[in-house]
């Protein structure tokens, strides 16, 4: 295969001239929405932290409450001292109930034989186990990952055969950790299916599951052209959506939603090519792919 | 109906050759394009949907006045043949105006060449094949030079006109194989290896199905051979058998002669693209094409003349039950010849509609495997029939 | 003088029959496949990232463009996963019109299927013939819903607008029809020689392969697993439908070919139970307006037709969109086996395995 003709690059010194402004505009102010929000919170499931959260909640619900009744306290003695009425005594205020038909799930105690038999074939590699809509997930430790898949394959209690999808989501609001990586596996002979889940920070490489399941191949190379994970051992770690030579990780939250205003390039005026490296060359230092792809 | 030759001088027979040359030649360019409408609309009626209406399908111009009788009877005008019609000028039209595409690493030469080739084979064959068995009319007395001369059905009648045929028609697969490699391109490549794999390998079974007909009549002029075959004077009863197995193993080369489906791998638009023409546009496209349905003629006046009794009515030499004093089914005529062709043609483009595609190694077992075992044992019977009977 | 070369070439991105964008890089020796990998992503839009910024309502439309021959199995993986995520109960009449929907959806996007991968291996008629019948369901999902291939069906927590009158005497027309099509694409094929030998023994995928490499859908049925998630996890009103599993185990073209067949008859079973069990009552949920999630993470997959489609939502807490949104999309997933199945076979195979694996590249790229 022939290498595509790439457009030549100036060299370093060499003076570059002003990139003109007529034939091609770049609109930085067209849209408003280009300051990128990150999250403040951490939307992890998981029952440590919900059960944390409720019981947090009740306190908070209860110091309101014993507040309230300080309150009263004082205003019916200030009353009292004005001689004026009492005033009324405070009730306590009652959730509202939602008439539809929601009914959110919430993450409950693990039941299911399945993760109880995790548990106890991976001992203290397991993080958390619980149970929510119905589904069942597992939190591994992330060295742990490929031990995991091992057993949920192989043992025979469990025969989870198919690793239906994989997927990860950034956190950036998370101290501990950057990136949780999710394996939705499916047991076809027993009809269950489960969830392993990990926490990695920014910059480590999980083995990859290819070994187990050859099935994460694609989708651990669009994990990594999505979020930038890298997998070890994996066969060919490269870019699967994207072009090879693309900038960035599109679904990291730091990522931005829109674009960098319209490039408009009238290349029938450009006889020399000139106006099209320089618009090459600008797109990219700002991120802009607008190079040719690299024969691999 | 052999006549008596009238003598000629040299002038009178070049200018009744062009003559015979050009009223071929307009007529083979009237029939192509109405082959191609008749794809449209056959495959169309198929498939359950009109095939092409664009022109002619309105209240006015040529066809307007049938299209209206058909809306006054309240009728959408679908069956109107002519519905439709005048796309196949369209079709030339387009094809001779549009931009002529030369890749600027073909090899220009060869490039230009091979739709001539192609082109040339196509039309050659037609040189020698018999519309009608003799002469057709005589030119009128009051016409100056060629007054009174014979007008005869067949340009030429070569003595070895069946070898001819054969020989001009391989000939064609030169321009598929050169376009394609000189459109230094990777599917037209592919292409081309296919069509000559192919045409090697069906060459073999589709001549040694013609044999059947050469050895039944003992001769290979194209005119003899049809008028013996179909009138059956000196055939054995029996050689229908041989002659039927025959036809069929015929056409069935004659699909893959003309790469036709099921055995169209050379321009199989769903693997190559297009094939060896993928590279092709413009009229060097258009001669493809012409010759692609010049062929499709040439295979379907073959399978006429040698199997389906020619110019007489009835095929496989059963003509000879028909006294030859009946008025029109007795002798020959050029409108059973020409009806045959059509049916043929017709049965081109129902299979087209019809059958899925081989693929390559497939169309070689079948080739190979099949039909050169089963013309050799027809061969066989057929020498049988014809010596020890 | 004379070296005998392997030849590269590109199928696709621009061919007759990659079904769209797909570009397959092939090693050829001669006209044997000696080496094949597929390069995606020319029809990469980032809908995963576009769902992150649209509300829950906004983000089915994005479903449509995915896999935009089947929508409505995509609009019904959404809404569904959604309900699962917030805890929605649908009532019963809308459960029974999405099941309608989506299996009518599954015929046509299995009839499109039938349409091109016989065209791709020649045979142009069934083409025709199977849009006939695509073209009435087409006119049917318009009338539900006033778009033919970009659906938006649903809306979360049920359906926007109950059956439009007349649907279900169309519908009921279309179910008189369509047995008596089926047969005719079969006269067409079923029995074809050509057919035959273009399709037995072409592409296989054992079962073991077809698990490994997480194939799912009509070919996984093919190899013999009567995997369904219609029958496994059942979603919709599908357990409460009386339907088989059509398998066969030659794990062949051919197979799949006649499972696909099959379970069209399948569909069209369940449609009628669907047109003549529909409960009466209201179709939408009672929902808030503005949905607000809370911290928490489903995996809804459902059967589309070409596999199993999965939506993974990952909310927080007062979030209206979704924190993070992954399509396990089954052709993406499928794709992955075309190297294994035509690796040492012809060209021509390679056209037929891509044709049998049913592939949308709208849905492979998002």
């Amino acid at each position: 295969m022939s290498e595509p003709n790439t457009p030549d690059t100036p060299q370093e010194n060499a003076v570059t001239p002003e990139v003109p402004s007529g034939p091609y505009v770049y609109d930085y102010a067209a849209s408003p929405q280009r300051q990128i929000v990150m999250p403040k919170t951490v939307p992890l499931p998981s029952l440590k932290t919900y059960q944390a959260e409720v019981v947090a909640a009740a306190a908070a619900d209860e110091a309101k409450w014993q507040k309230q009744l300080a309150d009263f306290e004082v205003a019916k003695a200030k009353a009292e001292a004005e001689g004026k009425d009492a005033p009324k005594l405070p009730v306590r205020a009652v959730p509202r109930k939602d008439d539809n038909d929601m009914k959110t799930p919430w993450p409950v105690e693990a039941k299911d034989a399945d993760l109880l038999k995790l548990q106890e074939l991976l001992g203290d590699k397991v993080e958390e186990i619980f149970e929510q809509a119905g589904e069942l997930v597992c939190q591994v430790k992330k060295e742990a990952i490929l031990d995991a898949l091992k057993v949920c394959r192989d043992d025979v209690s469990l025969k989870y055969e198919m690793l239906a999808d994989q997927s990860a989501t950034h956190y950036p609001a998370a101290k501990d950790f950057a990136f949780s990586v999710v394996y939705h596996l499916t047991s076809i002979s027993r009809c269950k299916r489960l969830r392993l889940r990990i926490l990695i920070p920014e910059g480590f490489s999980p083995e990859s599951a290819c070994s187990e399941y050859p099935s994460a191949n694609w989708m651990e190379r669009e994990i990594y052209d999505m979020l930038g994970i890298r997998f070890l051992n994996h066969p060919d770690m490269t870019r699967i959506l994207c072009p090879e030579d693309w900038e960035g990780y599109p679904l990291r939250k730091e990522y931005p939603t829109v674009g960098w205003g319209q490039r408009d390039i009238d290349f029938r005026e450009d006889r020399g090519g000139v106006l099209n490296r320089l618009a090459m060359e600008k797109a990219g230092q700002m991120g802009i792919n607008l190079k040719q792809p690299k024969a691999d | 109906m052999p006549t008596q030759a009238i003598p000629m001088t040299l002038t009178q027979t070049l200018i009744m050759g062009v003559i015979q040359i050009l009223a071929v030649l307009i007529v083979i360019f009237i029939i192509v394009p109405l082959t191609t409408f008749a794809e449209r609309k056959v495959i169309g009626y198929i498939q359950v949907r009109l095939g092409a209406t664009r022109l002619a399908g309105g209240h006015v111009g040529i066809t307007g006045p049938m299209n209206r009788i058909m809306w006054g009877m309240g009728k959408v005008p679908m069956l109107s043949i002519l519905r439709g019609l005048p796309i196949f000028i369209a079709d030339a039209l387009k094809l001779i105006t549009k931009e002529d595409i030369i890749p600027a690493k073909a090899d220009r030469g060869v490039f230009t060449l091979a739709p001539i080739i192609s082109v040339m084979a196509a039309f050659g064959v037609f040189a020698c094949v018999a519309y009608y068995p003799g002469v057709m009319f005589y030119m009128p007395k009051s016409w100056p030079v060629i007054g009174g001369l014979p007008f005869q059905g067949f340009i030429t009648d070569v003595n070895v006109g069946l070898l001819f045929i054969l020989g001009l028609a391989s000939v064609g697969v030169y321009g598929i194989v050169l376009g394609a490699w000189a459109s230094n391109s990777k599917y037209p490549l592919l292409g081309s290896l296919r069509s000559a794999a192919q045409i090697v390998s069906y060459e073999v079974p589709l001549t040694l199905s013609l044999l059947v007909p050469v050895l039944l009549s003992g001769s290979l002029s194209f005119k003899d051979m049809s008028v013996a075959l179909s009138t059956g004077k000196d055939l054995n009863p029996l050689a229908i058998i041989p002659l039927f197995i025959g036809f069929f193993v015929y056409l069935t080369c004659g699909f893959a002669e003309t790469n036709r489906v099921p055995f169209d791998l050379a321009e199989a638009e769903t693997e190559l693209v297009a094939g060896f023409h993928t590279e092709y546009s413009g009229m060097k496209f258009g001669f493809f094409y012409l010759a692609e349905y010049a062929n499709m003629i040439v295979v379907s006046s073959l399978a006429t003349a040698f199997f389906l009794g020619g110019h007489y009515l009835l095929p496989f030499g059963l003509q000879r039950f028909i006294p030859a004093t009946m008025p029109i089914i007795g002798g020959p005529s050029f409108f059973f010849f020409f009806a045959k062709i059509l049916c043929i043609l017709f049965v081109f483009l129902w299979v087209r509609a019809t059958l899925p595609r081989y693929r390559y190694d497939q169309l070689m077992d079948v080739g190979w495997k099949y039909l050169i075992p089963l013309t050799l044992v027809n061969l066989f019977l057929a020498a049988i029939i014809r010596f020890a009977f | 003088m004379f070296k005998n070369e392997e030849m590269e070439i590109n199928l696709g991105p621009q061919h007759p029959s990659t079904h769209g964008v797909l570009r397959v890089k092939l090693r050829l020796d001669g006209e044997t496949v000696t080496h094949c990998t597929p390069v995606i992503g020319y029809l990469h839009r980032g809908v995963e990232k576009i769902c992150e910024n649209k509300t829950y309502f906004q983000g089915q439309v994005w479903t449509d463009r995915m896999d935009y021959v089947a929508s409505i199995s995509n609009n019904l993986g959404w809404a569904e996963g959604v309900e699962k995520l917030f805890g929605i109960e649908v009532p019963r009449r809308a459960k029974y019109i999405r099941t309608m929907l989506t299996e009518q959806n599954r015929l046509a996007s299995h009839l499109l299927w039938l349409a091109t991968h016989a065209l791709d291996i020649g045979a142009m008629t069934v083409f025709l013939y199977a849009f006939r019948e695509r073209e009435y369901l087409l006119d049917l999902f318009e009338a539900f819903c006033g778009a033919r291939l970009t659906t938006t069906a649903f809306r979360i927590g049920g359906l926007r607008e109950d059956l439009p009158p007349g649907f279900i005497k169309k519908a009921q027309a279309f179910q008189d029809l369509f047995l008596d099509c089926v047969d005719e694409y079969e006269t067409l094929l079923t029995e074809n020689r050509i057919w035959k030998k273009r399709t037995i023994g072409v592409a296989k995928l054992n079962a073991e392969d077809c698990i490994a490499l997480g194939v799912t859908g009509p070919v996984l049925r093919a190899a013999g697993v009567p995997y369904d998630i219609r029958k496994a996890f059942p979603n919709a009103a599908y357990a409460e439908m009386d339907f088989e599993i059509p398998t066969r185990t030659e794990a062949d073209t051919y197979a799949r070919y006649l499972v696909r067949l099959a379970e069209m008859r399948q569909s069209h079973r369940i449609i009628q139970q669907c047109i003549d069990g529909l409960p009466e009552g209201p179709v939408m949920a009672k929902i808030p307006k503005i949905l607000k999630s809370e911290v928490n993470e489903v995996y809804h997959p459902i059967e589309a037709p070409k596999g199993e489609l999965g939506y993974y939502f990952v909310g927080e807490k007062g979030g209206l969109n979704p924190y993070r949104m992954h399509v396990r999309a089954p052709s993406f997933v499928n794709l992955q086996a075309l190297p294994k199945m035509i690796e040492g076979r012809l060209l021509a195979d390679v056209i037929a395995a891509i044709g049998t694996l049913d592939v949308v590249l709208g849905e492979i790229d998002r």
